[in-house]
């Protein structure tokens, strides 16, 4: 996690703005669907509906999309920037090894770290990093301006997700593991794979091509077998996740059709939380996939780590 | 026993060797020395066919194939190149040889002591741990597979360069206990690991002299 870190602080303006952006971006998304709310409560009321409130929700509109786009413009310039600082730092931690840790230098795992954890790191960080971070905000938010609006119905949306939570936590934490072991079996492979090149005369010499051969293909199946495991079971705790999720929205429509029935909200209230939730479920159904990702993200960052001290 | 005759090595156009020819007969021992970079590793891996020559033959045991010469050599070279295997089959690569042979062979590699501390033995991984190995140890190791194999002609590419004295020390005598009845080429910096050889080469400023005979065997 060391190097996470430095990347982060080394580009820490960059991650400053990202992280205002998002909120921003959110916040204006969340008041525009208040105002949306708020249009429906007048229509519903049939109060005169005045032109500042249309034009102020119209640039609520414009605004949501505009920084919608900066969040994610300056989300990937981050990414790429901070996925540039690890590509640089890992090589020019090579190319200053002294001598001495030169010549300890194991050619075949730096090579496999370059062409496999950090391609891999790389690929996080510039496709996925601040889109998980972004979509987290937005359910934190979400929840936080619920509450502002009716605590009631936010209780009603909050208590099952809360026992999603708690299921997505076991789920995410038995996807780890399997991720983990997966992880494992393909450094293994990789290393096989760059070790024989390294020790090819000694194979050619001591004719122990059929020796490789069979190591590698064992490597390559147990490999598969473990990549099969993590797809089996991300797909099943997305399935039971995507399930489950769907629970505080029955919830919300019996408590909150219930509540509008009895007049205690309004139809535009009740649109206002349909919409949060869904940012709020999305978070959670998506967060066993976020967190195997997260997880794959930061064993990579170890074994960088773990090469760069050697 | 070994015969190169007129051989050519380009490497990416640019002539290395260019019409050498030696011969050293069956059981000599020979020792190249020579600065880094002259070419003495490559004379070797010609030697050892890993290498073909542009032009020219190189003559093994009888055998000029370089899938043949393979065959008939064994080598240890500077980085003991060890595989994510376990110690067996880092010593057989494979091959099947009776439990018997592979005693004898940890026993004249000065392995035995060190494996016996093993849980595993012979059977421990090497894969994760081949870090945790000593130079010594990885390049005894080594030895043991260049012994297993037990070919005419043994082959020595700086064998203890990446060893502390007391180690190649040791290294040393466990090749040279192996190597008694054996034809070998050895190839060093260090002049001092040749004593008794039958004949010392030394490559410089591309030229091969033979240092015993007093006669210049190549210049480029």
């Amino acid at each position: 996690m060391s190097v996470l870190r430095i990347l982060i602080k080394r580009n820490r303006i960059w991650v400053a703005i990202s992280i205002i952006l998002s909120l921003v971006a959110n916040l204006t998304n969340m008041i525009y669907m208040y105002y949306v709310g708020e249009l429906v409560n007048k229509i519903e009321e049939r109060a005169v509906v005045s032109m500042a409130f249309i034009v102020l929700l119209a640039a609520f509109i414009l605004l949501s999309v505009a920084t919608l786009f900066m969040n994610q413009y300056v989300g990937r310039i981050t990414a790429e920037k901070m996925a540039h600082t690890l590509r640089i730092g890992y090589a020019s931690k090579l190319i200053h090894r002294s001598a001495e840790q030169g010549k300890e230098c194991d050619t075949a795992a730096a090579m496999s770290v370059a062409q496999n954890e950090l391609a891999q790191s790389d690929g996080y960080l510039t496709n996925t990093f601040f889109d998980i971070t972004g979509m987290l905000f937005t359910g934190i938010l979400a929840m936080a301006f619920m509450f502002l609006q009716n605590v009631l119905l936010t209780l009603v949306l909050l208590i099952p997700t809360l026992l999603i939570l708690i299921y997505v936590g076991f789920s995410s934490r038995s996807l780890s593991t399997i991720v983990s072991a997966a992880q494992d079996e393909k450094r293994k492979m990789n290393q096989a794979g760059f070790t024989t090149v390294h020790a090819f005369p000694a194979v050619k010499i001591f004719e122990g091509e059929e020796l490789c051969k069979k190591a590698m293909d064992e490597r390559l199946v147990s490999w598969t077998k473990h990549q099969t495991k993590v797809g089996r079971f991300a797909a099943l705790y997305n399935t039971l996740s995507g399930i489950l999720s769907r629970v505080p929205l029955m919830l919300l429509l019996l408590a909150g059709g219930y509540m509008v029935i009895k007049g205690k909200i309004l139809m535009g209230t009740l649109i206002l939380f349909l919409n949060l939730q869904n940012s709020l479920t999305q978070a959670i159904m998506n967060l066993p996939n976020w967190i195997a990702g997260f997880k794959v993200f930061t064993t990579n960052l170890s074994r960088i780590e773990i090469e760069k001290r050697g | 026993m070994i015969e190169l005759r007129n051989v050519t090595y380009k490497y990416e156009d640019h002539p290395v060797f260019q019409g050498i020819s030696f011969r050293v007969e069956k059981g000599q021992k020979v020792g190249i020395v020579g600065e880094s970079g002259c070419g003495k590793s490559t004379l070797l891996k010609l030697i050892a066919g890993l290498y073909t020559p542009a032009s020219g033959e190189i003559i093994v045991a009888g055998k000029s194939a370089a899938a043949e010469i393979t065959k008939k050599v064994t080598v240890v070279m500077q980085s003991p190149m060890l595989l994510p295997m376990s110690i067996r089959e880092n010593i057989t690569m494979g091959h099947d040889y009776p439990e018997e042979w592979i005693d004898m062979v940890i026993d004249a590699a000065n392995i035995r002591s060190w494996i016996d501390t093993l849980d595993k033995g012979l059977d421990t991984y090497l894969g994760d741990r081949a870090d945790e190995l000593s130079g010594g140890q990885a390049q005894r190791i080594a030895i043991a597979r260049a012994i297993c194999k037990n070919a005419e002609i043994l082959l020595l590419d700086e064998p203890t360069s990446a060893l502390d004295g007391e180690n190649a020390a040791c290294v040393l005598e466990a090749l040279n206990r192996y190597a008694a009845d054996k034809t070998v080429i050895h190839v060093t910096h260090r002049p001092e690991h040749l004593s008794g050889y039958d004949r010392i080469f030394s490559m410089k400023a591309g030229k091969l002299s033979d240092e015993t005979a007093g006669v210049i065997i190549y210049e480029s």
